[in-house]
């Protein structure tokens, strides 16, 4: 194929994106995969040959909710464009005869778009409506009391009501959502329902009483294109997430010092935890004169619980790909490489092809673009070890040795890969930076808190309602995160408390919720920002349990170099073991805080220097907890294993009520 | 063989087994008859005895460097494709892992005198990096995730149950080789969590009930393969 000139990457900039008036999106991520999306795909495929129908199967990553897994969106044409979870085979298949042949949404699938409008310009086809109170039980009496009231108003073949799987909207009542306007009132009473179909269906207008005013926490700057652009594809790229077009600009328009000036007004730090400023370690790579210079894209994400850089990765790799250029352009490096952790085939599987394509079309090479810039890309990938995180370390196991990290200064951007200055950034930071050249530095910088710009992608897992990835304007507050955007705890328990950072973080109890999020602000709490794992627990979780838990996966991933680490990280798991199990005495908690102090201060890399924050964390909050486990002795210790076996046991059962699969395959049985 | 070739008594007798095959179970046979009639191995047998066992050796033989040679090519078909990236060591274990599942020993010494790297140079990596295995893992795979979503939601009590049914800790294989226990930091599947992987396929939300039925699933598939 031939390489592409500036010339075309304007011309297609200038092409508006024409899609086919109908379409089928599937989420093929690995959460999506796993949970059946390739099935999905499967079964959309044979029903269209089956039916001889023409609409476009179209692949792409996850737009991010994990929750709903597997995700499809289905644009028909004359409908609303809507997004569909939890499908699977036989669902798959029910829904291509209802929404793309008889043209009805199907009820129990949709995710309400977040995107809600203020007006009602175009006439209502579709009413979506939700009980967001709990588990949702009076969702089907709402859509009959609906269905009633458009009957008796003589619309009710005009209209349709649809159950939502989710509105984006938790414990404030009955939520509608009409579409296609997507304007969206909550709290609704009885009483309004003739209102809102006499004054807003019937009439179109807006009740501003009863409109949703909230809007919504998120702002996707990152994650902008996943699960709309085909990550398989450099084509879907280049047209309809605006591809490369960055790095034209970059090129042509700024010079490398002029790139890096733009990344200072942008004011980004690395989103990998330590929150270093970008634009300074480009400098200081660019400072450095050597024949060679190299570029690191660190996907090692070994946190557990974490998969943002994996689903960036899957998702929109382009975007890291042509993230990388810049940044090797900005820099004078003409070698890159992306190190991803071997658990990840599918990202490696697509960054490799999203490679292979940029070099075939010239954007990878020795005159990119035709302006005389060389840079090539490799994969390299990890082996299973946190510890390669960690910068020196990384560049230890991309040279092929242990991963062992070795002592800075001399920082990689002086001395990095093969002894040649070296910038590493996380998957994140890299792909922040062709929106930050596209619409300037400024921009960026207009959303966050002064101390940290833009926006930072976090994955929010544990006891929470809805598990997703989350894109929001630093400054945004813990508890909007949690309960806004997922919705809060699962099964209308009590939140205890928020874990952030993995391994390195600590823990956040839940009066310091409302506490904005920045680099500043979590480290004063404690807890760091780290990667963006967001670990969410409820009352029944033991805190000496889960510092126990960090800290045994921070003692088998030390390296072993340093002995603060090695022999601290150990001793430090035989006192928390010797608590939990009501052995503890009460110099335990003094002897903690030694150990923790020897750690923080002597050991050789961050592994070590961190893995205390979780003990220090939960010990600075949870004292109560260290200290019934070791006053109440072993009596204690049978004390709560008793009372925490039968709470597991209901919490059980009250999962598998509503239990994803279960409901969908049910209804459509009884259906059918 | 030296102790079979001890001197006897000479004793005429006939032949006491056909010879026709030469197969490790006819030696055995003969060995056995022997000491069942004469209570040691008479030497007019002794050619016999050597002779079977030359042939068993050559055979041995003939196997060991047909798998010598495999080796060899595989060793350098890998090292070929990575001969001229710096720090290559890490990819071509990745790729011997993928074609054995783990790192055989024959393998990681061929690779070191491919490489011209000292085989304890390898090792030293081997056994750094959690990915890579050192023994053969088992017809399937039972993985259970233990990032931290999934350890909330239970995958310890899930970890147990396997424990108990299969009798073997993580990072063990059952005795018939069949199933493989292990435990992994985190799949990045924490919407479903507690994950466990069977055989790659990824099951979300699984119970401590559940852990029974699918090992029965795996052993029926077993038994189904196998005729």
């Amino acid at each position: 194929m031939n390489a592409l000139t500036p010339a075309d990457l304007e011309a297609i900039a200038r092409t508006p994106v024409v899609d086919p008036p109908e379409w089928v999106r599937v989420q093929l991520d690995t959460g999506g995969i796993a949970a059946g999306a390739e099935l999905v795909y499967g079964a959309l495929a044979a029903a269209r040959t089956e039916r001889q129908l023409s609409f476009a199967l179209l692949r792409a990553g996850s737009v991010g909710y994990s929750f709903a897994d597997p995700v499809i969106e289905v644009q028909d044409a004359g409908m609303p464009r809507v997004l569909y979870g939890r499908m699977n085979a036989a669902v798959a298949s029910h829904l291509i005869d209802e929404h793309l042949l008889a043209h009805r949404l199907l009820d129990d699938h949709i995710i309400a778009t977040r995107q809600r409008g203020t007006s009602l310009d175009t006439a209502v086809t579709h009413v979506l409506v939700r009980d967001t109170s709990g588990e949702g039980s009076r969702t089907e009496s709402l859509q009959s009391a609906f269905n009633a009231e458009l009957k008796r108003q003589d619309l009710g073949d005009r209209v349709q009501v649809v159950r939502a799987l989710d509105v984006g909207i938790y414990e404030q009542g009955a939520v509608v959502q009409l579409l296609p306007g997507a304007v969206t009132y909550a709290n609704i009473q009885e009483a309004d329902i003739a209102l809102i179909v006499r004054e807003s269906i019937a009439g179109g207008r807006v009740l501003e009483n009863l409109r949703w005013q909230t809007p919504d926490r998120q702002k996707r700057i990152v994650l902008r294109h996943c699960g709309e652009v085909d990550p398989d594809s450099l084509d879907d790229y280049l047209r309809r997430a605006a591809g490369y077009q960055a790095l034209r600009r970059a090129l042509f328009e700024f010079t490398p010092e002029q790139v890096i000036a733009e990344m200072k007004t942008a004011a980004l730090r690395g989103r990998g935890g330590a929150g270093f400023p970008t634009a300074l370690k480009w400098q200081l790579t660019r400072a450095q004169p050597a024949p060679q210079r190299y570029v690191i894209c660190n996907g090692d994400e070994g946190d557990p619980g974490a998969f943002m850089d994996r689903s960036v990765l899957e998702s929109d790799p382009h975007v890291v790909l042509e993230g990388m250029l810049i940044a090797a352009y900005a820099m004078g490096a003409s070698r890159g490489y992306f190190y991803i952790r071997a658990e990840y085939p599918k990202a490696v599987e697509r960054i490799e092809r999203a490679i292979g394509q940029a070099r075939e079309r010239g954007l990878l090479g020795d005159n990119i673009l035709g302006r005389g810039f060389a840079f090539d890309a490799k994969v390299r990938l990890g082996a299973g070890a946190f510890v390669c995180g960690e910068e020196t370390a990384l560049i230890a196991s991309i040279e092929g040795r242990r991963g062992s990290p070795t002592p800075r200064p001399p920082y990689p951007s002086v001395r990095g890969l093969w002894g040649m200055p070296t910038a590493i950034n996380n998957v994140e930071t890299l792909a922040s930076v062709p929106p930050i050249l596209r619409h300037g530095g400024a921009w960026f910088a207009g959303h966050g808190t002064p101390t940290s710009r833009g926006t930072k992608v976090f994955a929010v897992t544990g006891k929470v309602r809805n598990a997703q990835l989350v894109e929001v304007p630093m400054g945004t507050t813990l508890r909007q995160i949690i309960t806004d955007v997922c919705g809060g705890v699962a099964d209308g328990r009590e939140l205890k408390a928020v874990q952030t950072g993995g391994p390195s973080g600590g823990v956040i109890p839940v009066q310091h919720l409302d506490t904005p999020v920045s680099y500043e602000t979590l480290q004063e709490l404690g807890s760091i920002m780290g990667s963006g794992g967001m670990l969410v627990m409820d009352k029944t979780d033991s805190m000496v349990d889960v510092a126990k838990f960090y800290l045994r996966f921070c003692v088998d991933e030390s390296c072993g170099k340093c002995a603060p680490c090695r022999i601290g990280g150990y001793q430090l798991l035989q006192i928390l073991e010797r608590i939990s199990r009501g052995r503890g005495s009460a110099s335990d908690v003094a002897q903690i805080r030694r150990i923790c102090l020897a750690m923080q201060r002597a050991s050789l890399c961050g592994l070590g220097q961190t893995a205390p924050n979780p003990v220090l964390s939960t010990l600075r909050y949870f004292n109560d907890e260290y200290k019934a486990f070791i006053e109440g002795g072993p009596a204690y210790v049978r004390k709560i294993s008793r009372t925490a076996a039968p709470a597991a046991k209901s919490a059980d059962e009250a999962r598998r009520v509503p239990a994803a699969g279960e409901t969908a395959s049910g209804l459509l049985a009884a259906k059918s | 063989m030296k102790s079979a070739a001890s001197v006897p008594e000479a004793e005429q007798s006939t032949r006491p087994v056909e010879l026709a095959r030469h197969d490790e179970a006819a030696l055995l046979e003969l060995l056995e008859t022997l000491v069942q009639r004469h209570g040691y191995v008479p030497r007019e047998f002794s050619d016999e005895v050597s002779r079977l066992v030359a042939v068993k050796l050559e055979r041995l033989r003939r196997i060991q460097a047909k798998l010598d040679s495999t080796i060899r090519r595989d060793v350098q078909q890998h090292v070929a494709r990575w001969r001229n990236e710096e720090g290559n060591l890490i990819m071509i274990l990745h790729a011997i892992q993928n074609q054995h599942g783990y790192v055989p020993r024959e393998v990681a010494m061929e690779l070191s005198r491919e490489l011209g790297v000292k085989l304890a140079r390898i090792y030293e990596v081997i056994t750094f990096y959690h990915y890579f295995k050192l023994q053969p893992p088992g017809a399937h795979n039972v993985t259970v995730c233990n990032g931290t979503a999934c350890y909330l939601k239970g995958s310890t009590d899930l970890l147990n149950a396997l424990r108990t049914e299969l009798g073997v800790a993580e990072g063990q294989t059952t005795a018939d080789r069949q199933i493989h226990l292990d435990t992994v930091r985190c799949i990045g599947c924490c919407g479903m969590a507690p994950a466990v992987v069977i055989d790659g396929k990824t099951l979300g939300h699984v119970k401590v009930a559940d852990v029974s039925g699918h090992l029965v699933a795996l052993k029926q598939s077993n038994q189904e393969a196998r005729p």
